[in-house]
């Protein structure tokens, strides 16, 4: 068990298989490579990625099916690269990888989710992407209020 | 070529793709919409995430 200190949760209590590593950083945060995805019973289904490198640097984040039910995942062959999953054939997402989007909360705006380039981990290797898509099949503002309830 | 400077290449192309390269000069930043969405949009995810927006977060997910 390690400890770091953060902004919004406190110290917290981490081992090793919560880490999250990025070979790339995230878009507009290349140097940051490693997260703590931190989940909390009372805070379900929201989950919080805490940079291990900047105190006050943590993402809120939801399980990419939370989101839409639906959704189709799409990554690119760069990005598989990066996770060392690259392989021949087409790459089929399977229960040994997690995918998370990224949920946004301005002060004074709409509640959004960036289903265009949701975080695809690795959960063996524990290493992770922000795999932006190709395709504008999706939003990188899908507005929260226009989600489909998961239990209808 | 884009104005001066800036050329587009096919560097590959299968059924269902498309592999560009773009060749520009040093000062012109070269950046996929995508990705400088994505970029804009993680900016302001990492701004607001104190327990309030956690809570307004919950409001709508739960």
């Amino acid at each position: 068990m390690s400890q770091i200190k953060t902004k919004h949760l406190g110290p917290i209590n981490y081992d090793d298989s919560s880490v999250l590593n990025f070979p790339a950083g995230l878009p507009g945060f290349e140097d940051q490579n490693q997260f703590v995805m931190v989940e909390r019973k009372e805070s379900a289904p929201v989950v919080f990625l805490q940079s291990m490198k900047t105190k006050s640097l943590c993402f809120l984040a939801a399980p990419v099916n939370v989101i839409d039910s639906k959704y189709e995942l799409s990554i690119t062959r760069d990005d598989l690269k990066v996770l060392g999953l690259e392989g021949p054939g087409p790459f089929q997402p399977g229960t040994g990888v997690m995918c998370l989007v990224i949920l946004a909360a301005p002060q004074n705006g709409p509640l959004t989710a960036n289903l265009l380039a949701p975080v695809v981990v690795d959960v063996r290797t524990r290493r992770a992407v922000q795999a932006v898509r190709i395709d504008s099949r999706y939003s990188h503002q899908f507005p929260l209020a226009a989600r489909q309830s998961a239990c209808s | 070529m884009i104005g001066e400077g800036i050329e587009v290449e096919v560097l590959d192309s299968s059924h269902s793709q498309v592999k560009l390269g773009i060749r520009a000069p040093k000062e012109v930043v070269v950046l996929r919409q995508e990705i400088f969405l994505t970029q804009q949009q993680n900016q302001v995810a990492a701004q607001e995430t104190s327990p309030a927006a956690v809570s307004r977060l919950l409001g709508t997910l739960r």
